[in-house]
């Protein structure tokens, strides 16, 4: 498991975990993310079962268990939280902060000990030793409830299944180019968005963020100016094709 | 590759719940017996009295069953509990091979891990040792259903104008503890398969 520092500002990191090597043929490449500051850390869309023991063995390189204190899935969707059995063995005094909506979904992934911590559905903050994230709402983004995560320090949008590529797991990190990078999206994002009108509240969400890493749950991160090119591509993009088949 | 026990212990609860079937079709025919032997007076003194025994097997047959069948219900649970169990405690075996950085600060989650993977371990050899002797038990009311079924045709042939009612009851009892006999020898096969594979 590849791991990135997006961004170091002391003891407040961002750290990114992608490009599993062991990946099995067949199972979508997804990137986690962590955020940590002081002596807490939260682990955003975790990932799929099969990642538990590559992820948690990557995480404990930079942090012991007893700080990894949180945990967030932005949807319900197995590669993001069907680990959540094993990280409940892994972190018995954990919380999990997930959209309410999926609350009883969620819990047939096994989650005796850890805690369930709804979400609600205008968002909240979350302070995290001594920074504060933000859940953005991005509900339809493809989820029926689904949020993405904000950190105001570091400019960072965590932006779930919005901006994903696919990519084989020896892509470069970075957009470099949105004119090649955008066939990679076009049919993901026209697919899964079900809402035109929930992608415009999005758009006019996110516009108002100053956001120097737009880091997506698939494929490549952004930076300006592809942040922006990304929002104005979006907005312009139809979504929910599949009806007019 | 050999069957998950939580799948073999489905099976064998699968297994009782149809004798336990069978053995309510044989209170059925007790019940039925002992009405024509009411009927038939005087000549099936001894079918009436052999109807008592079939209907008290049959009820022990049946509460058999279900406690069987709910001790292989729970161990089912149980076995999929240890798998859970087992299947975190191999990955926390792997990752303490891949680095020693932060390994201690997941000691406390390993041990109960492993602790919850021993104890479970444990109460499921108990409760396949139960299983065991309990399917014992079940054949013993087979051997006694034999006895009966014999018995009935005794009677059944000095029953005068009763005597083909009577031998149909007790073909009745004799196939239907032979299906009864067949679930539990599988259920018996299934469990002596797994303990093969289980050290
Ligand atoms: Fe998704
Ligand atoms: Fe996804």
């Amino acid at each position: 498991m590849l791991a990135t520092t997006l961004y170091e500002d002391g003891d407040h990191r961002w750290i990114m975990f992608a490009r599993d090597p062991q990946k099995a043929e067949g199972i979508i490449d997804t990137n986690q993310y962590m955020v940590q500051s002081g002596d807490q850390a939260i682990l955003l869309d975790p990932g799929g079962i099969e990642l538990f023991a590559p992820m948690l063995s990557a995480v404990l390189k930079f942090v012991p268990a007893e700080h990894i204190t949180h945990l967030f899935a932005s949807h319900q969707d197995p590669d993001i939280i069907s680990s959540l059995g094993l990280w409940d063995q892994a972190l018995p005094n954990a919380k999990l902060y997930s959209p309410w909506l999926w609350e009883s979904f969620i819990r047939h992934f096994g989650m005796e000990k850890i805690e369930f911590c709804a979400i609600p559905d205008e968002g909240m903050t979350l302070n995290i030793g001594r920074i504060q994230l933000q859940f953005i709402p991005a509900h339809y983004l493809h989820s029926s409830g689904n949020f993405h995560v904000y950190d105001p320090k570091a400019k960072i949008l965590m932006s779930g299944d919005v901006g994903a590529a696919m990519e084989s797991t020896d892509a470069p990190l970075w957009v470099d180019t949105m004119s090649t990078h955008i066939p990679k999206m076009r049919k993901f994002h026209q697919r899964w968005m079900p809402s035109n009108e929930a992608k415009l509240d999005w758009i006019r969400r996110a516009r108002q963020l100053d956001i120097q890493i737009m880091a997506p749950q698939h494929g490549r991160l952004f930076q300006p100016p592809h942040v922006q090119e990304f929002l104005n591509w979006f907005e312009d993009l139809p979504v929910g094709i599949a009806i007019k088949g | 590759m050999a069957t998950p026990i939580f799948v073999t212990a489905a099976s064998i609860a699968a297994e009782l719940h149809q004798a336990m079937l069978e053995a309510k079709g044989l209170a059925l025919t007790a019940k039925n017996a002992r009405a024509l032997a009411v009927r038939a007076g005087s000549k099936t003194v001894g079918f009436k009295a052999i109807t008592h025994f079939i209907d008290e097997l049959a009820s022990d047959i049946i509460r058999q069953s279900q406690y069987i069948n709910g001790v292989s219900e729970h161990l089912s649970h149980n076995a999929v509990a240890l798998w859970r169990a087992s299947t975190a405690a191999e990955k926390f075996d792997w990752i303490a091979t891949q680095h020693s950085d932060n390994i201690a600060s997941l000691h406390h989650a390993m041990q109960s891990c492993y602790q919850q993977r021993e104890a479970l371990s444990h109460t499921l050899s108990r409760g396949l040792r139960e299983l065991e002797q309990q399917l014992e038990e079940g054949d013993k009311h087979i051997r006694t259903a034999n006895l009966i079924a014999t018995s009935s045709k005794v009677e059944a042939a000095s029953a005068g104008d009763f005597r083909n009612q009577l031998e149909v009851i007790a073909q009745n009892i004799t196939d239907t503890a032979d299906k009864i006999r067949a679930h539990l020898s599988q259920a018996r096969r299934l469990l002596g398969q797994r303990q093969k594979h289980t050290p």
